[in-house]
């Protein structure tokens, strides 16, 4: 199901009136089959948690508003299926991105080796510009922790990424990551459109965003 | 919706939506039943008298106004061939079984078996299903190597374990829709999946040149729309009946039943779709028609998908398809055509 919603979540919401700007970003969910994508999307979209999560097939649409001082940061998610044969579908959902979270499980090494592989692809053949997060999930299964704090950090930081380790069951540090995300991207009058670069060849789409057609900020 | 004379769960196990219209279905099933009686009625003359399944022009017309639940199985295997492959390899569903088992492929066929359907009180009640659905996956990805375990099957078994409520049965269908009916949607390259996608949009545009203009103004790619449509068969897209009723049509007339379907909940949705003004409005108005009372009338929406589309003769699908592979071939190797 599609939800918008406006969250309160972030700084307080501004007052009907305030000439605030409103910005739209794409973001897109990558990495290996259930460590956790979803879930990750329905702790920040509905705040809630399934425990038997559906597998997800092709990829799946929601939006949320998170608030920043001045801004209204509006996030298109799209939330892709992990299996490695659905890779090939890959570039339609990041091409025209500004954001992505690659996301592994902390209990699972093949699962962080395969976070990295799509950090290269992103770095390789995303806009130049996006920004990436990586996030460690099921960090409330410590107990069965194979994939290190600080590993995971240390890769991050050679690889300019934000990165935090997270749980939708518990919902540690689910809107945090969206919110650093918010932060970091640029909501300045060329700050793409999603819906507009979000189309276009893939061919050509690698020698960077196109101004926007319409501006994303008001 | 305490009033209504139908539970919140349908009769295979899946709860109903919770904004689910108990009145408009009431309306629809108080004719649907009487529907559903006649169909039985001549379906059990029919096998009753052990008359052939065989395909004919009768079967072929019964089989659109739709196969009573009890004989799914049974129709289904005879008129798509798979009861003749059960017959002549009788064991195989057995010996697959028994192994050797590749255990990487067993594992992800694991992580999926709480994941398949968790709201369907079959699945999420007992032990039975989530072992005899692992069965059925396992043995088919050791029998046909080539395609394995692919995300998605385990939606496709786990429906027609729901209605034929037999493993072997299950395994055999599988088999047929994967490696008969349907092209390679489930390899690896899932290049079968990639042309049929690009297939319903050339589709489109021939069709509703207006709304296939409206979709790409809005920068939404097809393959975002469609993929779970004909990776999932409308499995957990389009509710329960309907989907059945559309297996009823696919396991007798083949894969171009899928490009009916997709291109008849386009077109009854036609204006709502040109409504959208953006992205996001449309990706959620293309949600919203596998939803609606349309979908839920499974009759009336089946016998509009062999109006309302038009003429789909198999040969302009084949001719697309080919075009289609040979424009995917250029963009790899941009200087080959020249
Ligand atoms: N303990 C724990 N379990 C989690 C957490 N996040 C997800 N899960 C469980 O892990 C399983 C897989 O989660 P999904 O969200 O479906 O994973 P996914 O990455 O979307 O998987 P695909 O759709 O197959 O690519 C589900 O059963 C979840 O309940 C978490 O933070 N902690
Ligand atoms: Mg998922």
């Amino acid at each position: 199901m599609i939800d918008v919603t406006m969250a309160n979540r972030g700084t307080a919401q501004r007052p009907n009136g305030t000439q605030g700007k409103i910005c739209q970003f794409k973001l897109v969910l990558l990495g290996e089959s259930a460590v956790g994508k979803s879930s990750l999307v329905l702790r920040f979209v509905k705040g809630q948690f399934h425990e038997y999560q559906e597998s997800t097939i092709g990829a799946a649409f929601l939006t949320q508003t998170v608030c920043l001082d001045e801004t209204t940061v509006k996030f298109e998610i799209w939330d892709t299926a992990g299996q490695e044969r659905y890779h090939s579908l890959a570039p339609m959902y990041y091409r025209g991105a500004q954001a992505a979270i690659v996301v592994y499980d902390i209990t699972n090494q093949d699962t962080f080796m395969r976070a990295t592989t799509w950090v290269k692809e992103l770095q390789r053949q995303a806009s130049p510009s996006i920004v990436i997060a990586l996030a460690g999930n099921k960090a409330d299964l410590g107990n069965k922790r194979v994939v290190e704090f600080e590993e995971a950090q240390a890769y991050a930081e050679e690889n300019g990424l934000l990165f935090m380790e997270t749980s939708a069951k518990t919902a540690m540090n689910v809107n945090d990551i969206f919110l650093a995300i918010a932060k970091k991207l640029p909501k300045n009058e060329q700050a793409g459109n999603a819906s507009t670069s979000g189309q276009g060849r893939r061919l050509v789409e690698s020698e960077g965003q196109k101004p926007a057609t319409g501006n994303c900020c008001k | 919706m305490a009033t209504s004379c139908f539970s919140n769960v349908d009769e295979y196990g899946f709860e109903r939506p919770h904004n689910f219209n108990y009145e408009t279905y009431e309306e629809f099933m108080s004719e649907y039943l009487k529907v559903l009686a006649k169909r039985a009625r001549k379906w059990a003359e029919i096998i009753g008298e052990g008359r052939s399944l065989e395909r004919s022009i009768t079967i072929k017309r019964y089989v659109r106004k739709g196969i009573p639940g009890e004989h799914r199985g049974l129709v289904w295997l005879s008129v798509s061939g798979g009861e003749e492959l059960r017959h002549n390899f009788h064991n195989l569903y057995q010996q697959l079984l028994i192994g050797p088992h590749d255990s990487h492929v067993s594992d992800i066929i694991k992580t999926d078996l709480p994941r398949t359907f968790p709201d369907n009180i079959f699945f999420n009640n007992t032990d039975r299903h989530q072992r005899q659905l692992f069965n059925i996956l396992l043995a088919f990805a050791h029998h046909n190597r080539q395609v394995g375990y692919c995300q998605g099957l385990n939606y496709i078994a786990g429906l027609l374990l729901l209605v034929t409520k037999s493993e072997e049965t299950a395994f055999w269908l599988l088999k047929v829709l994967i490696e008969r009916i349907l092209p390679e949607y489930y390899t690896p390259t899932m290049k079968g999946l990639i042309t049929d996608i690009d297939v319903l949009a050339e589709l489109v545009k021939i069709k509703m040149p207006d709304v296939y203009q409206h979709v790409t103004n809005m920068g939404l790619p097809w393959a975002v729309i469609t993929t779970k449509w004909f990776i999932c068969l409308f499995a957990e897209v389009l509710p329960t009946e309907t989907t059945l009723r559309i297996w009823d049509c696919l396991f007798y007339e083949g894969n171009k039943i899928v490009f009916r379907v997709a291109l008849t909940l386009i077109k009854r949705n036609k204006e709502n779709l040109l409504a959208c003004q953006d992205f996001t409005e449309l990706a959620e108005c293309f949600k919203d028609i596998t939803k609606d009372s349309i979908v839920l009338q499974c009759h009336d929406f089946m016998q509009s998908i062999f109006k309302l589309p038009g003429s789909l003769p198999s040969s302009t699908i084949l001719k697309l398809r080919t075009k289609v592979e040979q424009s995917h071939k250029d963009q790899l190797n941009p200087r080959a055509g020249r």
